[in-house]
């Protein structure tokens, strides 16, 4: 039997692995940058995982993909959809969460969660890039700015300004007769994270309001989205460690699942395992027979049955043997 | 916990055999249609409500512009009538039922029309439709509805006589109001019905002859039966597995719709007996059935057989829906065929998109109870805003008060251009996950 596990999220500008044990601990994560739904970007972050964890390919028992490219991956035993793994994935790095948003690439996702940790209901984006990381992207390079310097950037703004088009073509006119107009590019990219915040906040309404919050996605790195997020939604959003792989982990997690349902009869949980410990301890402790309860015993040598209340508790325990 | 959609494989929707006739039937009507000019008929073009036994019956031939544009789509053809319809002006978020019906009006003064001096192509259908001699105009909840017949009337040059009538929203804020009851159903009823008096007033002058009211009696005495039928056969799809689909009764909205009456009787009496047939023996709509779906939304018209297969590959039965399941002579014990004015009258007021919010959700939560639906799929169709606006609050409502989670998906009634599977996809599979996790999670 394998002794690992590994979920890929597959998805439209990044690839991410996760690699968990078979008791579910993460063992190696990796993201690779990509262009669209590259083959290419997704085997790197697999090759990156398994290189850091010191595992190969064979090594893993169930692979399960997710993201937009993954009906693509050959190595996947299953798929299942980013509404699914991201939920999962984010319920177990924050349990107790009850609403998920995640920004990604392609697409932003509003998912409640119910108390159990299953997907009560969702809303996605639905027309256009309106909300993405993709949006982000595209207006990033509208102010001439590199991604990662985006958030900071636009956390300096100091006047309102808005950007009223959800579509990122049109929104990335609206920049620049912004910038045109003479407007700090600080203040355009805090109207950016605005509009993103209000069409999040649309997503949340859908589904219904409700917390703990968390935040994951790519987008979830980008500090001035967060605030915008936070500051229309009045609430606060929790951030993982690593919120990006959230789709992957949640993957890895079902296949963990899988895994185990099919090879259940070679898993004992942690409980049996102790109890299994402690009993053996207790057998060796004691005459052959006894069961850890030496008084009971029947000594093979002296063949006397025992007498009394003794026999009738011991005839009792039999049975229920 | 393996609560992986099914893979796609090559599963088809297992069609209803019967509904093949209705293929036929639908090709001789618009033949008749193309022919009806040169055989000296009158001419009506209408939109929306089925007021097309008053035509029949007055020996009118009517043509219903949805049906006209839905018939393009489902044989992909819709696209010639977009484009000119975009090139006289009418731009894409327009209602595209009008759009392309518009296109067709304006291909049909191009090239039928008299000095046009060119040369139309017989395989093009958006030239054929016969210019109207007269449009009626009886539109409920649509406000394009009524601006559609005005754009029509000025593309004939506004020589065509129009007669309008006016069904109004149900409010039902009143304390006694509620579905076919309350103080403003009875007004409203009566309102309209009036008003159909006085278009068959219209058809008298159009046709210079007295209104032959026993062909209309005799007509919707078989509506009102061929009604009955349509309704036991779907009322059968509470089996499980359900016998027939969404899909089948929305390629069996034609003949209930808009088609000749002759044949509509005889057209459900057959698929009733095949449903009934398939109840018996246990077959279903889709070769697996593991989940059973309602369909909120206006259909894609040229996706129709796409989705089913799409549906039936995701072992899904889609059961009911509001467009098939809420129109179309839906209550027939209405109609009294020996006066049957009012209850056509009203007929037309309860298209599922006239009453207010609280009647339309209370009536598709009944539907996905009797049908015991475990999700809703809904298609936000881009140029059909009125059918779109309570989605968010059907879903709502469906997930507080039945607990099933549901997925909207965009796409259009005959753009095609609005639709995109891959976002279909992702959301139908992560619902159909979402059902098969709390399965298991109950289990």
């Amino acid at each position: 039997m394998n002794r690992h596990v590994m979920g890929v999220d597959f998805g439209s500008t990044t690839a991410k692995t996760v690699i968990l044990d078979l008791s579910g601990n993460i063992v190696a994560h990796s993201v690779a940058h990509m262009g669209a739904v590259s083959g290419d970007g997704v085997k790197q972050s697999m090759k990156d995982a398994l290189e850091e964890a010191g595992l190969a390919q064979s090594d893993m028992g169930r692979v399960v993909a997710t993201g937009y490219g993954r009906r693509m991956l050959d190595e996947a035993d299953k798929n299942y959809t980013e509404i699914t793994c991201h939920a999962r994935g984010a319920v177990a790095m924050v349990p107790g969460a009850r609403l998920v948003i995640d920004i990604g690439g392609q697409d932003s996702k509003v998912i409640s969660v119910d108390s159990n940790g299953l997907v009560a209901q969702f809303a996605m984006n639905d027309r256009c890039a309106a909300g993405t990381g993709k949006f982000l992207e595209v207006l990033a390079r509208a102010v001439e700015i590199g991604l990662e310097e985006l958030g900071d950037t636009a956390l300096q703004a100091r006047e309102k300004l808005k950007i009223s088009s959800m579509c990122a073509t049109f929104a990335e006119t609206e920049v620049i007769s912004l910038l045109a107009e003479g407007h700090p590019k600080t203040d355009v990219l805090g109207a950016v994270h605005a509009a993103i915040a209000m069409r999040t906040l649309g997503l949340v309404g859908r589904v219904g309001k409700k917390g703990p919050v968390v935040m994951t996605g790519g987008v979830a790195k980008n500090p001035a989205a967060v605030h915008y997020i936070q500051q229309a939604l009045e609430m606060p959003l929790i951030l993982p460690k690593t919120p990006q792989i959230a789709g992957a982990l949640g993957a890895a997690l079902i296949g963990l699942d899988d895994y185990r349902a099919e090879n259940k009869h070679l898993f004992i949980s942690e409980h049996e395992d102790m109890a299994r410990e402690e009993q053996m301890a207790a057998d060796k402790a004691c005459i052959p027979g006894c069961r850890g309860v030496p008084e009971l015993a029947v000594d093979p040598f002296e063949k006397q049955p025992p007498k009394g209340k003794l026999k009738s508790l011991l005839g009792t325990i039999q049975n229920h043997i | 916990m393996n609560i992986a959609v099914p893979p796609m494989e090559d599963k088809k929707a297992n069609k209803l055999k019967s509904t093949r006739i209705a293929g036929k039937l639908v090709n001789d009507y618009w033949e008749m249609v193309w022919r009806a000019k040169e055989e000296g008929k009158l001419i009506c073009w209408y939109e929306g409500s089925a007021i097309n036994p008053f035509l029949e019956a007055a020996d009118i031939c009517w043509v219903h512009g949805e049906a006209y544009s839905a018939m393009l789509a489902a044989r992909h053809q819709e696209e010639t009538a977009q484009r000119v319809a975009e090139e006289r002006g009418y731009m894409r978020e327009l209602c595209s039922y009008a759009r392309t019906h518009l296109g067709c009006a304006v291909s049909n003064q191009r090239l039928r029309g008299d000095n046009s001096g060119a040369t139309p192509d017989d395989d093009d259908l958006t030239w054929k439709l016969p210019a109207p001699d007269m449009i009626i105009s009886a539109y409920a909840y649509c406000s394009t509805g009524q601006q559609w017949d005005e754009m029509t009337s000025r593309v004939f040059g506004k020589k065509v006589p129009i007669f309008n009538v006016s069904l109004p929203w149900i409010w039902a804020s009143k304390p006694d109001a509620g579905y076919l009851r309350g103080h403003e159903w009875h007004e409203t009823s009566d309102y309209v019905a009036r008003q159909l008096y006085d278009m068959v007033k219209f058809i008298e002058e159009q046709t210079g002859k007295p209104y032959p009211w026993d062909r209309l009696r005799a007509m919707m005495a078989d509506i009102k039966r061929a009604s009955e039928l349509r309704l036991e056969a779907m009322d059968l799809c509470t089996a499980q597995p359900a016998p027939a689909s969404f899909f089948d009764w929305v390629v069996s909205i034609a003949p209930i719709n808009n088609l000749p009456v002759a044949g509509v009787k005889d057209y459900f009496e057959t698929v009733l007996a095949e449903v009934k047939q398939r109840v018996a023996s246990g077959e279903g709509a889709v070769p697996d059935e593991k989940y059973r779906l309602f369909f909120d939304g206006i259909m894609n018209w040229n996706k129709v057989g796409w989705l089913a297969n799409k549906f039936a590959r995701y072992d899904a039965a889609v059961v009911a829906g509001r467009y098939t399941h809420m129109a179309f002579w839906q209550e027939p014990d209405l109609i009294d065929p020996k006066n049957p004015v009012l209850g056509m009258a009203q007929n037309y007021l309860i298209c599922p998109n006239n009453h207010a919010a609280p009647i339309l959700i209370e009536l598709i939560m009944g539907l996905c109870r009797k049908f015991q639906v475990d999700g809703m799929v809904i298609h936000a169709s881009r140029t059909c805003r009125a059918f779109t606006n309570p989605q968010f609050m059907i879903a709502e409502a469906a997930q507080r008060q039945l607990g099933i989670p549901s997925s909207m998906f965009e796409g259009d009634v005959t753009d095609e251009s609005f639709y995109k599977d891959e976002l279909l996809n992702s959301r139908v599979e992560a619902m159909l996950e979402a059902i098969e996790s709390r399965r298991m999670a109950v289990a």
